[in-house]
This record gives C-alpha cells, sequence and structure tokens, in this order.
C-alpha cells in the first residue's frame, strides 16, 4: 500500500491539480502547485478545468450581505477619488439637470441608502429572522441591435438599482426614461430618467421594490425632455431586458 | 400581457426572450473588462452584483465573519488590481471571481491553522447533508447541475467528502479527523471519486 493508502499511486500525481482546485492541500503543497502553475501548462489547463466543473458546487452556499463597511474600506485601499469626506458635493449649488446627471450625487445618495439596507439586512441575519440575504438581480438591456446598451443590477437589498451604459449611444436630445414591467404585470411604472453617458443609482420607490423580481422586465423609452407627461412610455423602446437572479 | 408585448417590442428580432445565464455573464466579464480599464464604478457593479456570494463562500470556508470581511475585501482589491488577467475565454467571470474568494479565503484558514478550533458540530451537519435543498437546485445552472449529476453517481460518502471539501476547504487531514477514518482512506475516497468524477463531466 502506498503511504497515502490508495491502490495506485500515481493517482495523487495525477490528481494534483483537482485537490488543488478542491482546497484539500496544505500550505506548502498550495503553494508548490501555485510555483507549477507559472512553468506547465499542461497543469494550468487541468486547473482550470477542475476551476470549471467544481465551483458550481458554491451555488450550494447562501449568499450573505457584507457589511456596509466592507466597501468603504474597499474604496479606501483603492484610493477611489469621492472617498474624502472634506469633498461633500456642492448640493444646494448644483442645478436640477446637473444634480441628475451627477455620478457623485447618485453614488453618495445610494450608498447611504444602500447602506442602511444593507445594515439592516445584515442585523437581521444575523440574528437570525433572515436565513440569508436574497441574491441580487441583473438584467442587459439589448437595443435593436442586439447588443446591450445598459446593464442594470438591483442591490440584495432590493430597493436600489444601478444602471451603467454600456455602450455608447445615440445623441438623440429626447430624455431616456427607465421603466419596470414586474412580472406577469402588463402596465409600464416609471423608474425616473437615465442618462446614456453616466451610470446612475436610482432608488426604488417602495410600492414597487417587492415587484423587482426575477422575470420582471426593465425597458428604456425615449421621451420628452422631463420624461413622459401620461406616466406611460410614449416613444419608441430602445433597450429592454429582464431581471434574473445572479 | 399583450400590452407588455407590445412595449418590448423594440428589442432584437434575433433576441431569445428572457434574458439567460449567458448574457449575465457576458455583463459581468464587461463590467470587470471596465475594472481593467480603471473604472471604480464597474468595480462597485461587480461587488453589487457578486459580494453576497462571495462572502457566503468565504464565511463558510472561514467560519468567522470577521476574517471572512477581511478577505472579501482583499478580493475585490485583488479584482482592481488583477482584472486585467480576467480571460472570459477561459472561465466565466462568477468562476473567476470565487475562485479568487476561495484561494484567499483557504490561505487564510492555512495561515490560522494552528491556532483555529474546529468546529466538529458545524461540520458534522455538513457532511451529513450532501446534496443541496431542492430550491437551490433549481436554480443551478446547466453545468452545475451536471456536475450534481455526477456527484450523485459516486458513493454517498464520497460525494459528501468532495462536497465538504471543497465548501469548507478543509484539508484531508481534517477531513479524515471530522469524519473518523483514517487519512489514507479518507484521500483514497476522494481521488477515486475526483476520477470518477472526471470521467462522467468529460462525457
Amino acid at each position: 500500500m502506498s503511504e497515502d493508502g490508495t491502490n495506485d499511486p500515481t493517482e495523487g500525481g495525477k490528481l494534483i491539480a483537482a485537490e488543488y482546485v478542491l482546497g484539500v492541500l496544505g500550505a506548502e503543497e498550495r503553494r508548490e502547485v501555485e510555483r507549477r502553475l507559472a512553468q506547465e501548462p499542461a497543469l494550468a489547463s487541468e486547473v482550470a478545468f477542475w476551476e470549471q466543473r467544481l465551483t458550481g458546487l458554491a451555488d450550494t452556499v447562501a449568499p450573505v450581505a457584507p457589511p456596509p463597511t466592507t466597501w468603504s474600506r474597499i474604496e479606501a485601499a483603492i484610493g477611489a477619488p469621492g472617498s474624502d469626506p472634506s469633498r461633500p458635493v456642492p448640493m444646494a449649488a448644483a442645478r436640477p439637470a446637473s444634480i441628475w446627471q451627477s455620478l457623485a450625487f447618485w453614488r453618495s445618495f445610494g450608498i447611504a441608502s444602500a447602506t442602511l439596507a444593507a445594515a439592516s439586512i445584515a442585523a437581521l441575519a444575523y440574528i437570525g429572522l433572515v436565513p440569508s440575504a436574497r441574491a441580487p438581480l441583473m438584467a442587459t438591456l439589448g437595443g435593436a441591435g442586439g447588443a446591450p446598451n445598459f446593464v442594470a443590477t438591483v442591490a440584495a437589498s432590493g430597493n436600489r438599482l444601478v444602471l451603467v451604459p454600456a455602450a455608447l449611444l445615440t445623441n438623440d436630445p429626447r430624455a431616456m426614461q427607465l421603466w419596470l414591467i414586474p412580472a406577469g404585470e402588463a402596465r409600464p411604472h416609471s423608474l425616473g430618467l437615465v442618462h446614456p453617458g453616466q451610470p446612475i443609482a436610482l432608488d426604488i420607490p417602495r410600492d414597487l421594490a417587492g415587484r423587482v423580481t426575477p422575470d420582471a422586465t426593465l425597458a428604456i423609452s425615449l421621451e420628452p425632455p422631463g420624461g413622459s407627461p401620461t406616466g406611460l412610455p410614449t416613444g419608441p423602446v430602445i433597450a429592454s431586458g429582464k431581471l434574473a437572479s445572479l | 400581457m399583450n400590452l407588455q408585448r407590445e412595449f418590448c417590442k423594440g428589442r432584437a428580432p434575433g433576441a431569445t426572450e428572457p434574458m439567460d445565464a449567458e448574457a449575465l455573464r457576458s455583463q459581468l466579464a464587461a463590467a470587470l473588462a471596465r475594472v481593467a480599464s480603471g473604472d471604480r464604478v464597474a468595480l462597485q457593479l461587480v461587488y453589487e452584483m457578486t459580494s453576497a456570494k462571495l462572502f457566503g463562500v468565504c464565511l463558510r470556508i472561514l467560519n468567522n465573519r470577521s476574517e471572512a470581511e477581511d478577505v472579501l475585501q482583499d478580493v475585490y482589491v485583488t479584482v482592481w488590481r488583477k482584472a486585467a488577467a480576467f480571460d472570459p475565454g477561459l472561465a466565466s467571470p462568477i468562476t473567476w471571481l470565487v475562485t479568487i474568494a476561495r484561494n484567499r479565503a483557504i490561505d487564510r484558514l492555512r495561515a490560522s491553522a494552528m491556532t483555529r478550533r474546529m468546529e466538529p458540530i458545524e461540520t458534522a451537519d455538513a457532511v451529513s447533508d450532501p446534496a443541496p435543498g431542492a430550491a437551490e437546485r433549481v436554480e443551478m445552472a446547466q453545468q452545475h447541475q451536471r456536475l450534481a449529476g455526477c456527484l450523485d453517481e459516486l458513493e454517498g460518502r464520497q460525494a459528501a467528502a468532495i462536497r465538504a471539501a471543497f465548501l469548507d476547504g478543509t484539508t484531508y487531514e481534517e477531513l479524515a479527523t471530522r469524519m473518523g477514518v483514517p487519512l489514507g482512506t479518507m484521500k483514497s475516497w476522494i481521488r477515486r471519486g475526483l476520477l470518477k468524477l472526471r470521467a462522467c463531466l468529460e462525457r
């Protein structure tokens, strides 16, 4: 019998990549595999094989909202601009239009509310009232060409949506308005105006928050300046997509 | 329903109706590409999309909130610095991120192994629950279902040991202790299980 008890002593050597990915190796053996990875393409592709196949097991791990301080610490660690509290956003001085388009404004606003929500969820999870945070949602909003125009994500807290333009759009002077069509419903609800050139964060109105679920549709239409006068989309839809759990 | 259809008419004629996993994956990949070019908002987007999953993964391995928070921070700082190394042709973005998180968490676990107290009750639970819940399985993507199917073909104790090893990041030695079998037996279970798993996954 070999030292590790397997019948075939070569199995261990062949399976070192799988064992590395599985996580059963000790610190020394892990460093050794990592040293070899740089020089042995065959080993690297074997590791990649197992990473792709085994990582599905992580699906069985329930998501847990990290504490709100973690993101601030990451921002501080990467030296993000705007993390300096001595430079507040001049909200009073800005015109409404520029407030609307100001990423700093939306970020500071959104982060404050997301922080509060994440803290509440973390607190609830901690005392065991909810088993875990729900998964964040995401949607790709594609246009007529099939290419994605916007990417939307809804934080695990469910009350904040971040919309990021994925492609440069037309210079059409009309306003772009974001709509939610809840799953199984027909009527669009406005979530607000968006900007084709800048990421924005939107707070989801409380009455709609429960309906921002997987299979709800997000869509963006072209509207007169200031948004649709009727409360329903009046112009063409330039991008739409369904939300799904990440 | 008709109104909704009418309203969404502007979408791509060739596009499939539901936004599938493939589309989400390509968008997370796009966000990572933006992170690689130094876009902090894209990093925040990646963080909002994935941090709860990665924190869950770290927490499961480390079983300690404060250590898991440290590792999570480290993971996203690594993502910020190394996003350019992500190759969407080689791995899915979530696989890449989970891999970074697991590796960091396991390294942390090994580093503090000497001072850690084992958690036999918690682990006994994890080991005696070899299959994920029905709800979780529904959420599994196709490839994950395939893995689950292949694990189902293994002997129960082999599959349980492999699941526990992956989820808890424990060494052969710890697994053997926790499951009350000799080290050689544990290595044999896992290696045979991995060989069968590989054959099944390649089928």
